[in-house]
């Protein structure tokens, strides 16, 4: 009986544990046994030859996935960076006691309840060179048209304008969160000290939310460098790989050309980064307490 | 414990007992009768058999096919019930889905394959070989040649090509009349050039582009047929595979190949932008550009009830612009194959749904409905053909571009060879680099995926 009392706490953790098994730690070990045979499409019924770290050799002296990380490193910069302020900015602005605050939260939160794929998809009628509705404004100003998708110089900026719109709502209600936990007497105290509005943002409110905006950092620099729908629809991550981050390039190994152990190799690169990015985290966290 | 006990012991009343107990009996004996008849389905009822089919869009045409084939179908058997369930995906989803499913071993008796697709898929042992019902069939001879080839890989046939395209130019007669251009200008290497800038100057405040080029991923499709008519080739085998003894090498960094590539640098050079986007032909329709060369698909983008006064509004020269008069123009050919997977339960019922789909008869109509080109000779030339060219416009002058069009490899490494070479297209686009310096390193890349 009292073995049972003993164990019973780990039973009730069986049906957790069996999913992340299933879901996470099965699929990331299979992925990492593909990446380290050869395996394409062609051969996946076939038998699986070991080649060691062969894929990894071979991914990391492709030079289109040199173009893609640093794809990547642009995109998710960029991204993260005006993703961030933009949210910061219209956060603050939405703890302020203005007129149809509600309605505003609700019209910002727009973009993130709409789906990627449908968000990609606009950007791509919006920015195209010959229908886009901004080239259209630009000719009826007189203005030449910009080629958004088409040009490897200009085609990054408009994936990130695209990722910018769509997936700034979060940092708004996140930060937003974090804003309203803040105790409204303490501005009260600055003020009476002689604090200015901008004072107090900086000196108190920025340090007092200090959790809610790594966090909210670390989430959309994760999910930035994971996502590629927006690209995948937008300009299939041409031209000339200009606008092919390292996610899609994963994508387009594995499921366009059918090269399933490069792709995991790619895959498992990722991950690599990612964790990175987490260890960071972890530290900033650490170093906070 | 028995029930009853359990809720006397709760102290619940009697009438919630009973109800209780009838439904859970009721429950019981449904569940019963289920497995009954899910075993014994073919002794109550008769066969029963549902067809599973994994399509490309647009979804009209097989609407249109399946519900005609298999009316016939059921007729042929009339102690079987028979349906079909068909999923119709998009054109980039239906690769990954086909090829994910049947990686899974998921049964299913019908796809539709793209042509440049078939390799892959028999590579992988993914599709059935026909070789042998085909010999049954008898129908092979009544193919264009062209297009029963392009259902083999390997010398063995693993689908049936169904319909075809070819890419022409088309053209709105009032804008190139309103620019003064004539449209056989277009007919000619140096006359398109000339007559783009003409139309260019003539329409950019109208927000009309004079003529169209394709900077989307499927960019080579439209390069290759300046290849071939140059004499050039995409691949060609050669002896010495590390591997495979004689197998395909690149030969698109040709001297053809140069000179084809250079074309598409003077359009750029002319102020003809690639234009990334492909919207398969609604672009025209909506009049944003004067000239596109498309295939043939592009006659769906107007309603059909226009077809019959098209040729007023619109024209079509039935060639890709040539270098000079004495070279021969080509075009590229596409088009659907229908193919059994490895995996269908029911292969020899699939087979004849399969033939049935190709059956004149059957055909014929979704072709005059959706305007895609025959593969098989009785409908190109025979009794059908008059019925066509009364619906199609422009068909005797499409199908007259079948016999000098080519078809790209189907081989399983053609997906990046086609990448390389649109990597090279987008270094001429964007001056990166000149068309040979583009085109060899694309080669380079190409023979490393070949395995040379």
């Amino acid at each position: 009986m009292m073995t049972f009392s003993k164990t019973e706490p780990y039973l009730y953790l069986v049906p957790a544990l069996s999913i992340l098994f299933l879901f996470l730690l099965f699929p990331f070990f299979w992925n990492v046994y593909i990446s380290l045979h050869q395996v394409s499409i062609t051969s996946i019924l076939k038998e699986w030859r070991f080649s060691g770290t062969d894929n990894f050799v071979q991914v990391l002296n492709d030079p289109n996935f040199h173009t893609s990380v640093k794809v990547s490193a642009i995109f998710v910069g960029s991204s993260v960076t005006f993703q961030f302020l933009i949210g910061l900015l219209i956060s603050s602005l939405l703890n302020q006691n203005i007129r149809g605050k509600q309605l505003l939260i609700a019209v910002v939160m727009i973009p993130w309840i709409t789906s990627g794929l449908i968000a990609a998809f606009s950007f791509k009628f919006i920015f195209d060179n010959s229908f886009g509705i901004i080239n259209y404004f630009f000719n009826s100003i007189g203005l030449h048209s910009i080629p958004w998708l088409s040009d490897p110089n200009t085609v990054i900026w408009s994936i990130v304008i695209a990722n910018v719109w769509y997936g700034t709502p979060f940092t708004i209600l996140f930060l937003t969160a974090g804003l309203l936990s803040v105790n409204p007497s303490i501005y009260e105290s600055a003020k009476i000290d002689g604090a200015s509005k901008l004072k107090s943002f900086f000196y108190l409110t920025l340090p007092l939310i200090k959790p809610f905006i790594l966090l909210d950092v670390v989430l959309i620099t994760i999910w930035s460098i994971n996502f590629f729908e927006i690209p995948l629809i937008m300009t299939g991550g041409n031209p000339l790989f200009a606008s092919t981050p390292a996610s899609l390039y994963m994508y387009r190994q594995a499921f366009e050309f059918g090269l399933l152990s490069k792709g995991s190799a790619a895959g498992i690169l990722l991950l690599m980064i990612n964790i990175m990015v987490a260890i960071i985290y972890i530290v900033a966290l650490k170093k906070r307490g | 414990m028995h029930i009853t006990a359990i809720f006397k012991k709760a102290g619940a009343p009697t009438r919630l007992m009973k109800l209780t107990a009838s439904l859970l009996a009721v429950m019981v004996s449904l569940v019963f009768v289920s497995l009954y008849f899910e075993n014994n389905f073919e002794i109550v009822f008769g066969q029963q058999i549902t067809l599973t089919a994994i399509v490309a869009e647009p979804k009209e045409r097989w609407d249109i096919l399946f519900d005609k084939a298999l009316e016939k179908l059921k007729a042929n058997h009339p102690d079987m019930d028979i349906k079909i369930d068909y999923r119709v995906l998009p054109y980039d989803a239906t690769r990954t889905q086909i090829l994910t499913s049947m990686s899974g071993k998921t049964p299913i008796d019908l796809i539709s394959v793209d042509q440049i697709w078939l390799g892959e898929f028999a590579e992988g042992g993914f599709l059935t070989d026909l070789t042998n019902k085909t010999k049954d069939w008898g129908r092979a001879n009544e193919w264009y040649p062209t297009n029963w080839e392009g259902g083999k890989y390997e010398n063995k046939t693993y689908g049936i090509w169904s319909w075809t395209d070819v890419r022409a130019i088309w053209y709105w007669k009032d804008l190139l009349k309103e620019a003064g251009v004539d449209p056989q200008n277009l007919t000619s290497w140096k006359g398109y050039i000339e007559s783009a800038k003409t139309l260019n100057n003539a329409l950019k405040d109208m927000g009309i582009q004079g003529v169209h080029l394709v900077g989307a991923a499927h960019s080579p499709d439209m390069w290759y047929p300046y290849l071939w008519m140059l004499g050039g080739e995409i691949l060609k085998q050669k002896e010495g595979h590390p591997e495979k003894g004689t197998y395909w090498f690149p030969a698109f960094n040709s001297t053809e190949g140069v000179k084809a590539l250079d074309f598409l640098k003077q359009q750029v050079d002319a102020g003809i932008s690639p234009q990334p986007n492909h919207f398969w032909g609604q672009e025209f329709a909506d009049k944003k550009f004067a000239v596109m060369l498309e295939g043939s698909w592009l006659l769906g983008t107007f309603p059909k009830e226009q077809w019959g006064t098209l040729d007023q509004n619109i024209g079509m020269l039935p060639v890709f612009p040539t270098p000079s008069s004495d070279v021969n123009s080509t075009t590229m050919m596409g088009g659907w194959l229908l193919s059994i997977p490895q995996t269908s339960p029911n292969k020899d019922l699939a087979w004849e749904l399969l033939t049935i789909m190709v059956d004149p008869q059957i055909l014929t109509p979704m072709l005059q409905q959706e305007g895609y080109l025959p593969t098989q000779k009785p409908i190109g030339e025979g009794a059908y053909a008059a019925q066509l060219n009364s619906t199609i416009p422009y068909y005797s002058e499409l199908v007259s571009m079948i016999p000098n069009a080519h078809s790209r490899p189907n081989i399983p490494e053609y997906p990046q060879i086609a990448e390389n070479i649109k990597q090279a297209i987008d270094e001429v686009y964007y001056k990166i680099k000149e068309p040979k310096q583009a085109l060899d390193d694309a080669a380079k890349k190409s023979a490393e995926v070949l395995g040379w």
